[in-house]
């Protein structure tokens, strides 16, 4: 299954977070826990609005949470 | 002459049908998204898909039995027709503030928001697939007589309205099951 040229590492910083739930994250960003969870599987691009909002509840810069990748 | 013109139209909506559940089953969740909680606007899709087919089946099966006049003249079956109607679209909005309780935090996000600006794509192919064979159907079955009755009108109305609901609602539908990443 094909994945998003923009990898995260939204998995890893829900852990460190507490154990942070997907639904948790999801109230906390303003968007659907399936939105999380496809994100957390890389099958999906977030706008730049919601990425901000990701980052911003892990208190981290976008580029800690997200990553360009040109080969996928 | 008619009937070939109805038969072909009718073999031509059950090939566009089974062309639809061909991709559908291609494009299935695979292994790794399955345990992944249906999507509240899927479900509204799901269930629309279900009430528009029963709608236009149940459409089908009154043409069928009474014929195109009972738009007209057959109380029994136009009070039928707008049962199913009331029903099925009041069962389908009802559902979505059932779906928006039972769901905590929020309903519909971006992601859902480009899936159903998507959907209206799939909406306008079905809506014109419904025109055009309408259009050839009723142009050779009326060629000779130079008319047609009224009551087509009405019948190309709610074809129409309840195709272009089965096509939003498929649309909805294979964007949750699309394999490419849905960018907002």
């Amino acid at each position: 299954m094909p994945k998003a040229n923009i990898a995260n590492g939204i998995r890893r910083l829900r852990f460190e977070h507490d154990e942070m739930t997907q639904q948790e994250l999801a109230n906390l960003a303003g968007c659907t826990r399936q939105t999380i969870i496809v994100l957390e599987k890389e099958r999906y691009v977030p706008s730049l609005s919601l990425a901000f909002r990701i980052a911003r509840v892990f208190d981290r810069t976008i580029e800690d949470v997200f990553e360009y990748h040109d080969d996928r | 002459m008619a009937t070939v013109w109805i038969t072909l139209a009718v073999i031509g909506g059950v090939v566009v049908i089974g062309a639809i559940g061909r991709f559908l089953w291609r494009h299935r969740p695979q292994s790794e998204m399955s345990g992944v909680p249906t999507a509240p606007l899927e479900r509204l899709g799901w269930i629309g898909l279900g009430v528009t087919l029963v709608i236009g089946i149940g459409l089908a099966i009154l043409v069928a039995l009474v014929g195109t006049d009972f738009i007209d003249e057959n109380t029994t079956a136009r009070g039928i027709f707008w049962l199913l109607m009331i029903v099925g679209f009041g069962a389908w909005g009802a559902s979505w503030y059932v779906i928006k309780r039972r769901s905590g935090g929020a309903v519909v996000d971006e992601r859902d928001r480009a899936i159903l600006a998507r959907s209206l794509s799939v909406e306008s192919v079905i809506v014109l697939l419904l025109l055009v064979t309408w259009t050839i159907v009723l142009t050779e079955m009326y060629w000779d007589e130079g008319v047609m009755p009224i009551t087509y009108l009405q019948l190309i109305f709610w074809t129409t309205f309840i195709g272009g609901a089965f096509g939003r609602s498929l649309g909805i539908v294979m964007g949750y099951h699309r394999e490419i990443v849905v960018d907002a």
